[in-house]
């Protein structure tokens, strides 16, 4: 019986096996920043002529001096920046506060909720957005990639669950002592519900900060891209120009890969910086909401 | 008369009507204004006016678009429009680039389904068995990493990789030197949708092992120990009591990606695809915007959002069909 115990087990092939296959997984998802770095810090033309360079030959750090010389792209990565903060605060506010809203028996609360279920399944279509959008004047406005992010259904609805789970008796004796709804929520509620509100707001800052879509149908102004879109334009339109270079027409100066490596490289980078130490947070969104006991 | 509970009064059957009823309801909306006020109506108001509004423009399915040149108002366009009726839905049946878009979203749907599926499932069987904690950790956070970026970063590198100056043509060239002067790994037909599915496989496969992992995470472990004592081996056990009792959310997960299979993917679609590959890699999403925005002819606003009502249609029945499949199977989760 000893021997099953945690620790005390002999290890198998099996256990060998399984470690080098996991690696190789590893290897698999690591290496392409890894190389994405490598290539960022490299002369260009070494790692061109390199058959295979696992390891930097020269570091200099031009593709970065780039990068940061700029203005588009410094100025998009503070559309971008700008644009995480203001729009995860705009969804958490509005997520929070309405997914306690659906916690309380007020009348016409599953109508609410049937509305916002409704849009998961449901919406009009790319063109009578787009139109929307127009008629309301946010063509080409920072906000037209803000505001119509409104809330996801999705965290809504696991908020509101976990909110339901809170002993009611904390609420009640709160309410017993004259605390407004408002005040219940902000006081004890969401105090109680911290781990799961830095979850989802760690899934809405990622959201707008991936932004890019929106960015393609309403900004025109170079001015107002985001970072993602920057990285975009820079990305495929050099894929589009070497779609030519095949047809061999023509071919206009493209931005090196070193470049676009250390535009991704400094895209990724504040996820990166985070990742391992808020992975906890990370983690736990689904099984928050999908997995009951 | 009213002693008899054969009849339904009508108060009985609209209790609404009745004025204690419409009294108690004033005074709960009363009770409750504030959470009206400050909780329901802001998310509400915007959702209409962001998820509804559009809505009415599905009409624009059976029109042909006109600018309003100098009306203002959220629907002028849909008066400025002249009425076709059915006829886009009839162009799209012999459109032969609207069929292409159809069959590739939906093949390329099922690749991803039949390849990528497993994979989340087999990879957390693995995790499973590790024996050392801090490597599994580890794991976690490197496999799950990929699903935060977007597909512009992840495409952005890809194209690198398997590009002109990439790893991958480096390694290639290695053992086939002839290779070096006919790379073209981006822009083959042959090679596109397995490209796609890989890629998918490569950013969502360690995110799709967290599900599976909580449910493993809460097996008895008393069914391990006595099957151990009945003299069951790691796989045996895996096979008997693992997979088994992860079999209920396999199924659901399943069942409600079947429920997606309209949608292909836009965002990895059209930060990868290119003019050759169009023919296996065109899908209804990237079609729609291309004819919307990217059409080299006339933009026919009517027509693409003929296409996109179709697909909406589609999509909505599916959904609703995958929902009400997977809460059969006892999957609560969503509505």
């Amino acid at each position: 019986m000893t021997a099953t115990k945690k620790g005390l087990y002999r290890k198998e092939p099996l256990d060998y096996i399984l470690l080098v296959l996991l690696s190789l997984i590893l290897i698999l998802i690591l290496y392409p920043f890894y190389n994405a770095v490598l290539i960022s810090i490299v002369p260009q033309n070494d790692y061109v002529r390199a058959p295979l360079m696992l390891w930097p030959s020269r570091v200099e750090s031009t593709n970065y001096k780039f990068v940061f010389d700029s203005p588009v792209l410094l100025r998009s990565m503070a559309t971008s920046a700008v644009m995480m903060v203001v729009g995860a605060i705009y969804n958490m506010l509005l997520t929070v506060l309405f997914a306690y809203a659906m916690t309380r028996p007020i009348p016409g609360r599953n109508f609410f909720r049937f509305i916002m279920v409704f849009t998961m399944y449901f919406g009009g279509g790319l063109i009578p957005y787009y139109l929307l959008i127009k008629a309301l004047g946010l063509l080409d406005n920072f906000w037209s990639m803000v505001l119509p992010t409104v809330i996801s259904v999705t965290y809504m609805l696991i908020i509101s669950n976990s909110m339901n789970s809170v002993p009611s008796e904390l609420t009640e004796s709160a309410a017993m002592d004259g605390a407004g709804e408002i005040r219940i929520l902000f006081q004890i509620m969401l105090p109680l519900l911290l781990p799961i509100l830095a979850t989802f707001t760690l899934y809405y800052a990622v959201e707008r900060w991936n932004e890019w879509y929106s960015a393609m149908l309403f900004i025109k102004s170079v001015d107002k891209w985001p970072l993602q879109y920057a990285l975009r334009k820079i990305i495929s339109d050099a894929n589009f120009i070497s779609t030519q270079a095949v047809t061999g027409e023509y071919r206009p100066p493209t931005y090196g890969e070193g470049i676009k490596m250390a535009c991704i490289v400094v895209t990724v980078f504040p996820l990166m910086a985070v990742y391992p130490f808020l992975q906890r947070y990370f983690l736990t969104g689904l099984t928050a909401g999908a997995v009951k006991g | 008369m009213f002693g008899d509970s054969r009849v339904l009064s009508p108060l009985k059957m609209y209790p609404f009507l009745s004025a204690e009823w419409r009294k108690l309801f004033i005074k709960l909306v009363w009770q409750y204004k504030w959470i009206y006020l400050f909780m329901v109506a802001p998310a509400l108001s915007l959702v209409i006016l962001f998820r509804y509004l559009p809505m009415p423009g599905i009409m624009l399915s059976f029109e042909t678009f006109k600018p309003s040149f100098g009306k203002s108002g959220l629907y002028s366009f849909l008066f400025s429009s002249d009425w076709v009726g059915l006829k886009h839905f009839q162009r799209m049946f012999v459109e032969p680039d609207f069929w292409r878009a159809f069959g590739n979203t939906i093949i390329i749907s099922i690749m991803k389904l039949a390849i990528g599926f497993p994979f989340p499932i087999v990879l957390s069987l693995m995790i499973n068995e590790v024996r050392v904690k801090g490597y599994k950790r580890v794991m976690q956070t490197v496999y799950t990493f990929p699903h935060f970026l977007s597909w512009v970063v992840v495409a952005g590198i890809a194209l690198n990789f398997f590009g002109d100056s990439g790893v991958v043509k480096k390694v290639s060239v290695l053992f086939r030197p002839e290779l070096a002067n006919s790379w073209n790994f981006l822009y083959n037909a042959h090679i596109f949708r397995g490209f796609l599915v890989a890629l998918d496989i490569w950013k969502e496969a360690g995110w799709g092992t967290i599900l599976y992992l909580a449910a493993i995470a809460g097996v008895d472990q008393s069914l391990y120990e006595a099957a151990i004592m009945d003299g069951c081996g790691r796989l045996k056990r895996v096979w008997y009591i693992t997979l088994p009792s992860i079999a209920g959310m396999i199924i659901i997960l399943f069942i409600l990606n079947i429920g997606g299979i309209m949608n292909a993917n836009f965002d990895q679609v059209f930060n990868l695809y290119n003019a050759p590959v169009f023919s296996v890699g065109d899908v209804i999403d990237t079609y729609i915007y291309r004819l919307s925005f990217q059409s080299t002819t006339v933009m026919d606003f009517g027509f693409s959002t003929a296409v996109g009502s179709l697909k909406t249609i589609i999509n909505f029945a599916l959904l609703i069909f995958a929902n009400a499949a997977a809460r059969k199977m006892g999957y609560d989760g969503i509505m």
